[in-house]
C-alpha cells in the first residue's frame, strides 16, 4: 500500500474512532486463557499491540500492513524471521582501537604496575630502562584501554540500537535485548567491546532458537566467563560464583538446588576459559572426578551440568514465566505460568514456538494484558523514533545518555541480575525525565558537547590546561581544589610513584577519544506539520486525538485532552489548520511534548 | 506550597495522640532543632522535630573481616594467607581489630567515639545469593517473601498519614526497603535531573499533576501516583541542591551522601533517606584487596566527611547513618585471591548522638558453620530495633520487625 493510501486510512480510523480512542482489547475472560485468536478477531489495534511487544511499535503504515494479514501470517511474520533479508544493515564497523599486548587485561591499576614491575613489562610496552616515571607509558596504555573500550562500546550500542529502529525483524532484537537482560554482563567488568559485541551477535543469532544451547553457548561466551570469574574456576579451588548464577538467575532460580549442587557444578565448570576471544578448557585445571550434581552421579562437565538442569522442571517454568513477563505482563499466576513452561518443556526449549503461543493466545489481547507494561528506556526511546518515522537514531540527544539518565544503559545492566523491570523503571525523578527525553528530540540541544568527543571533567581540563602552561606533570596534576582535610582517596591519587596516576587517566582519555571514531551527532529529522497535512485534519480537535492514536498506546483521560486542544487553540491562535498551516510546526511538537509528558505515554 | 516543608499541624497532632511519635524521649531530650539558617533559605515556616536516620548499604556483600581486620587472631592469617592483611597495614583501634589501611576516616570516627561497631550480624538460615540475602535485609523479614521493606513499613509507622517528602531514596531505581503501604518514596538520582524541563507555555499543564481518579489498570495507577509525588518533590530537591556548597572534602565519590546533607541543610521534612554504594561493588571474587581497600576508602571518607558536614550545617545531634551488607565473605580465601559469598558480618552506626565502641559478640574465626562461613552471633533486626526504638524513639517493633529484638544501649543519652 503506498504510504498516502496508509495514512488515509489511519486518518479514517481516528475520524471514526470515539474522542477517547479507548483502548481495543478482547473481553476480560481473555485473561489466562491460552487459546488463539481468530481471523474475526484480529484488527489495527491489536496489531499495534502485537508489534509494540513483539518489536518496537511501529508507524500506521507498518501496523495496517500487520493488520491485513490473519493473526497466525502477522505473528509467524515476526517470529519466524529467518528467511526476511537483513542485508541492507550494515555490521558494527570497529575503530581498530585493540592493541597486540592488552590481554590478557589485568584487573586493576596497580595489578598492571605490579606485573611491570615484576617482568619489565605490561601491556605489550616495555618498562623505561631509566630516567623519570619508569612505568608511565604503562599506566597511560592502562587508562587508554579503560577509555578506548567505554567509547567503543557506545558505538556497539548505538549500532545496536539503529538495528531495533530499522531492521525488518525486529523480534530478532527485542528477543535479543530480553537476552542481555537475562544473560546479563556489563563493560564495566568485562572491559572489552569486543567481547561485548560478540555476546550480542550470539543473542541476534541465537535468541528465538534453542535454550539449552544458547544456554551452552552463554556458559562458554568469553563476555561471561569473564564477567563471572569463570576462567579462575579451577580444579581443587572451584569459584562458585559462576555456578551459582547459572542456577539462580539463568535457568531454575532460587529454591531448587543446594549449596551443595553449587558447589559440585562449580567443579564440573572448572577449567573453563577463554583466551582473548576463545573460549578454552584447560585439561589440567578441569576436576574430571566423580560429581552428584541435582541427584545425578557421574563423571560431569559443564555441558552435563546444563543438560541435567534442562530436565528439571523448574527450568522450563522459570524461563517460560520470564519471557512471558517481559513481553506480555508482570504478575503471572502460577498456574498459567506452569502450562507456558510446558510448553517449553514440550517443544524440547525452542523459543520459537513458545513465542508464537503467547503471541496468538487471548492472554495476550486480554484487557490485563494491553496497554498493562511500562516500557523499558530502550523502548521507550526506539519506539519514540520509529513513531516519529526516523530512519536512523539521532546523535543528539545522545541515545546512551539519554537512556542512562532512565535507568537503562545498553551493556551496562546494573548487576548480573538485569534490570528488573515493571514498576522498578519508574521513579518520581525518573518519570520527570522521561519528559525530557521527549523535549531532548522535540527540540534538541544544540548547546550539547558529545562525551566522546569533548572530555568536560573540571579535572580532565585544568590538567590539559597546566599541562599545556608546561607546568611538571606533578603539579599539574595536584588536587588544589580542596582545602582543609583531604581525604584518604584523594591524598592516594596524587601520590607520586614511578608513574603519576591522574597523568595516566588524563593521557589515556586523550588517546582514547584520538582513535575511537565519532558518534555522528545529527539531530531528529522531524516534520509534524507535513504529518498533520498528510493526514487532511482540519482542525486541532483532529490533530490532538490523530497525535493521541498514532503515539499512544493508553490514552490519557479526556480532562488532559481537552487541555491539550486548548493550548493548541491558543497556541496557534485558531483551531483552523488551514489557516495555522504555515506557522504550525512548533506549536504541535509543543502539543507532542505535552502528550509525551503523559503518565499514559509511558505504556505500551 | 508553604506546608510542605513540614507536617500540617494536624498531621503531627495525630501522630502525638496515636503515641508514635517520639515515645520513650523525655520532653527535654526532645530534639527541637533550629533552622533558622536553612529555613530561611527556603522560606519554611515550622520546624522539623524527630531524629533522622541514614541508611547506607554496601551492596554486593562486603568483606568485613578485611574492613575490621582481627589482626591480633593468628585463625585469620590462617585462613587468609594471601589475602590477610598484614598487621603493619591496618590502624588498629584495640590490641585485636583494625581497619583497612584506607580506611583512616572511619579510624578517626571511632577514636572520636563516633562510630559503634555491631560484630557478628545475620540471621538463621542465611542465603548466599545476593538477591535473596537482599531482600531479606531490605525487608527485615528473613526467609520470607515480604513485600513491603522495613524502611517503608517505619514510614508508615511513623506517619500513618504519609506527607510528601518523609521518605527519601537517592537511587537509580526504588529499593526494595523503602517500598510501602502508604508512603510514596521520593526517589532521585542526580538532583540536578529531578525536573521536568518546560517551556513557559507549558507550564499550566506540565506544573499541575493529574488529577487523582479511579483507574483500573495497575501501571497506569501507579504512574499517576509517581507523578504526584514528583511534583510534591521535585522543586524542594532542586532549590535545595542548588543552593548546596560544602567546603568539605568527600573524597573521589560521595556517594550520595552530599546529596542527603543538601536536603538535611534545605530543612527537607524527610526522617528516613536511603541510599547505597551501589552496583554490586563490594562483590570481590577475584584479586579482592586493591579493589576492596579503595571501595573501603571510598565509603570511610565519604561517611566522615558527611558527618563533618552535619557539624557544619548545625544537625550533627539529629543524624545517624547505619550501614551494612546484605552478607560477609567465606571466611577462607578463594584460590583467586577473592572470596566467595558468605554469612555473618559486621555492620555500623555512625553519628554524634552514637556511643562509639564495639557491641554484640565477636563471632568466632576457629568455630564455622560447614561451608567455612561466620556464624552470626546478632540477629541483624536487632540493629535494626535499635534504631527504630533507641534513635527514632518508636517502642512498638515486633510487628516491624517480625518478631522481639533487644535494641543496643548504642545512644548517648
Amino acid at each position: 500500500m503506498p504510504p498516502r493510501a496508509a495514512f488515509l486510512i489511519a486518518a479514517m480510523l481516528v475520524a471514526c474512532s470515539p474522542p477517547a480512542l479507548a483502548q481495543s482489547a478482547g473481553p476480560a475472560k481473555w485473561q489466562n486463557d491460552l487459546a488463539p485468536i481468530g481471523p474475526a478477531d484480529w484488527n489495527y489495534d491489536f496489531a499495534a499491540h502485537l508489534l509494540e511487544r513483539a518489536g518496537f511499535g511501529g508507524t500506521p503504515e507498518e501496523i495496517q500492513a500487520l493488520a491485513k494479514l490473519t493473526p497466525a501470517q502477522a505473528i509467524a511474520r515476526l517470529v519466524r524471521f529467518e528467511g526476511i533479508d537483513t542485508s541492507q544493515l550494515p555490521p558494527f564497523e570497529h575503530s581498530g582501537i585493540h592493541d597486540a599486548g592488552l590481554e590478557p587485561f589485568p584487573p586493576t591499576r596497580p595489578a598492571v604496575t605490579d606485573l611491570a614491575k615484576e617482568k619489565g613489562e605490561a601491556l605489550g610496552i616495555k618498562v623505561k630502562p631509566a630516567g623519570n616515571r619508569r612505568l608511565q607509558p604503562i599506566v597511560d596504555e592502562f587508562f587508554y584501554w579503560l577509555r578506548a573500550s567505554v567509547l567503543e562500546t557506545n558505538r556497539v550500542s548505538y549500532w545496536w540500537a539503529n538495528r531495533m529502529l530499522t531492521s525488518p525483524r525486529p523480534l530478532q532484537e527485542k528477543m535479543a535485548l530480553f537476552w542481555h537482560g537475562h544473560f546479563a554482563s556489563n563493560e564495566a567488568k568485562v572491559r572489552d567491546y569486543r567481547k561485548l559485541l560478540g555476546q550480542l551477535e550470539l543473542f541476534q543469532q541465537k535468541g528465538t532458537g534453542n535454550f539449552r544451547d544458547l544456554t551452552v553457548a552463554v556458559a562458554q561466551d568469553p563476555a561471561m566467563l569473564s564477567f563471572l570469574d569463570a576462567g579462575v574456576n579451577v580444579k581443587g579451588a572451584s569459584n562458585e560464583n559462576f555456578a551459582r548464577e547459572i542456577m539462580e538467575i539463568f535457568t531454575m532460580g532460587v529454591g531448587h538446588y543446594t549449596e551443595t549442587d553449587i558447589r559440585e557444578a562449580a567443579r564440573a565448570f572448572t577449567g573453563w576459559n577463554y583466551v582473548d576471544l576463545k573460549f578454552v578448557v584447560n585439561k589440567d585445571q578441569h576436576d574430571d572426578g566423580e560429581k552428584t550434581f541435582l541427584g545425578h552421579t557421574g563423571r560431569l562437565d559443564g555441558v552435563d551440568v546444563i543438560d541435567i538442569i534442562m530436565q528439571q522442571p523448574a527450568t522450563a517454568d522459570y524461563i517460560a514465566g520470564k519471557i512471558y513477563r517481559y513481553f506480555v505482563r508482570q504478575d503471572l499466576s502460577p498456574e498459567l505460568q506452569k502450562q507456558l513452561g510446558a510448553v517449553l518443556r514440550d517443544g524440547h526449549y525452542e523459543i520459537a514456538p513458545l513465542l508464537e503461543r503467547i503471541f496468538l493466545s487471548r492472554d495476550f489481547y486480554s484487557p490485563a494484558s494491553v496497554g498493562t507494561q511500562i516500557k523499558s528506556p530502550v523502548q521507550l526511546a526506539v519506539s519514540t523514533y520509529k513513531k516519529l518515522g526516523q530512519k536512523n537514531i539521532p546523535g543528539v540527544p545522545d541515545f546512551n545518555l539519554s537512556t542512562s539518565a532512565l535507568g537503562q544503559q545498553l551493556f551496562s545492566p546494573p548487576t548480573v541480575a538485569g534490570w528488573a523491570g515493571g514498576q522498578s523503571w519508574i521513579t518520581p525523578g525518573l518519570l520527570l525525565e522521561r519528559g525530557n527525553l521527549a523535549r531532548d528530540i522535540l527540540f534538541p540541544d544544540i548547546s550539547f558537547l558529545p562525551p566522546d568527543r569533548y572530555t568536560g571533567g573540571g579535572e580532565v581540563r585544568r590538567v590539559a590546561e597546566r599541562i599545556r602552561q608546561g607546568m611538571d606533570i606533578s603539579t599539574a596534576t595536584k588536587d588544589d581544589a580542596k582545602v582543609g582535610d583531604v581525604a584518604e582517596s584523594n591524598k592516594n591519587a596524587d601520590r607520586d610513584e614511578e608513574f603519576n596516576t591522574r597523568y595516566g587517566s588524563f593521557r589515556g582519555s586523550q588517546l582514547a577519544i584520538q582513535r575511537v571514531k565519532p558518534i555522528p551527532r545529527d539531530t531528529a529529522q522531524i516534520n509534524l506539520s507535513k504529518m498533520v497535512l498528510d493526514a487532511k485534519l482540519q482542525n486541532t480537535t483532529q490533530v490532538v486525538d490523530h497525535l493521541i492514536h498514532r503515539f499512544m498506546r493508553v490514552p490519557p483521560d479526556d480532562g488532559a485532552r481537552q487541555k491539550m486542544i486548548a493550548f493548541l487553540n491558543k497556541d496557534l491562535g485558531t483551531a483552523d489548520i488551514a489557516v495555522a498551516q504555515t506557522y504550525m510546526e512548533d506549536s504541535l511538537r509543543l502539543v507532542l511534548h505535552l502528550i509525551m509528558s503523559q503518565p499514559e505515554y509511558q505504556l505500551d | 506550597m508553604k506546608t510542605r516543608f513540614s507536617f500540617s499541624n494536624a498531621t503531627r497532632r495525630d501522630l502525638l495522640r496515636a503515641g508514635m511519635y517520639g515515645v520513650g524521649v523525655t520532653a527535654g531530650a526532645l530534639p527541637l532543632p533550629l533552622f533558622a539558617q536553612a529555613g530561611a533559605a527556603l522560606g519554611a515556616q515550622g520546624k522539623i522535630d524527630g531524629k533522622i536516620l541514614v541508611v547506607l548499604e554496601l551492596s554486593g556483600g562486603n568483606d568485613g573481616l578485611n574492613t575490621l581486620v582481627p589482626y591480633g587472631d593468628d585463625a585469620y592469617y590462617k585462613h587468609r594467607p594471601h589475602i590477610g592483611i598484614p598487621k603493619k597495614e591496618v590502624r588498629p583501634i584495640d590490641e585485636h581489630f583494625g581497619f583497612s589501611g584506607g580506611m583512616a576516616g572511619f579510624e578517626r570516627l571511632y577514636k572520636d567515639g563516633k562510630l559503634a561497631v555491631v560484630h557478628g550480624c545475620g540471621y538463621e538460615n542465611p542465603s548466599f545469593s545476593h538477591f535473596t540475602s537482599m531482600a531479606y535485609w531490605h525487608t527485615a523479614a528473613p526467609n520470607s517473601g515480604e513485600e513491603y521493606g522495613w524502611v517503608g513499613r517505619l514510614a508508615d509507622s511513623l506517619a500513618p498519614s504519609a506527607p510528601p517528602n518523609f521518605l527519601v531514596n537517592i537511587a537509580a531505581r526504588q529499593s526494595l526497603a523503602v517500598r510501602s503501604r502508604k508512603h510514596v518514596p521520593v526517589v532521585f538520582d542526580d538532583p540536578n535531573k529531578f525536573t521536568q524541563e518546560k517551556f513557559y507555555e507549558e507550564k499550566e499543564i506540565l506544573d499541575t499533576a493529574p488529577a487523582p481518579k479511579t483507574v483500573e489498570n495497575p501501571s497506569r495507577k501507579f504512574l499517576l501516583e509517581t507523578a504526584q509525588s514528583a511534583k510534591d518533590a521535585s522543586v524542594l530537591v532542586r532549590e535545595a541542591w542548588a543552593k548546596y556548597r560544602s567546603p568539605v572534602d568527600y573524597g573521589i565519590t560521595g556517594l550520595d551522601l552530599p546529596k542527603v546533607a543538601a536536603l538535611i541543610a534545605a530543612g527537607m521534612p524527610t526522617r528516613l533517606y536511603y541510599t547505597s554504594y551501589r552496583n554490586n561493588a563490594f562483590d570481590t571474587h577475584v584479586y579482592q584487596n586493591d579493589t576492596h581497600k579503595r571501595l573501603l576508602t571510598y565509603a570511610s571518607d565519604a561517611v566522615n566527611a558527611f558527618l563533618t558536614d552535619l557539624q557544619r550545617i548545625g544537625r550533627a545531634d539529629d543524624v545517624v547513618v547505619m550501614i551494612f551488607s546484605e552478607f560477609g565473605r567465606r571466611v577462607p580465601e578463594n584460590v583467586n585471591l577473592g572470596t566467595d559469598h558468605g554469612a555473618a558480618n559486621l555492620m555500623f552506626v555512625a553519628g554524634k548522638g552514637v556511643k562509639g565502641g564495639q557491641y554484640g559478640a565477636i563471632p568466632s574465626l576457629t568455630k564455622l558453620d560447614p561451608g567455612g562461613n561466620l556464624i552470626h552471633t546478632t540477629d541483624f533486626r536487632r540493629v535494626y530495633a535499635t534504631m527504630i526504638q533507641g534513635w527514632l524513639g518508636l517502642h512498638e517493633t515486633r510487628e516491624l520487625l517480625n518478631g522481639d529484638f533487644q535494641p543496643f544501649e548504642l545512644f548517648r543519652s
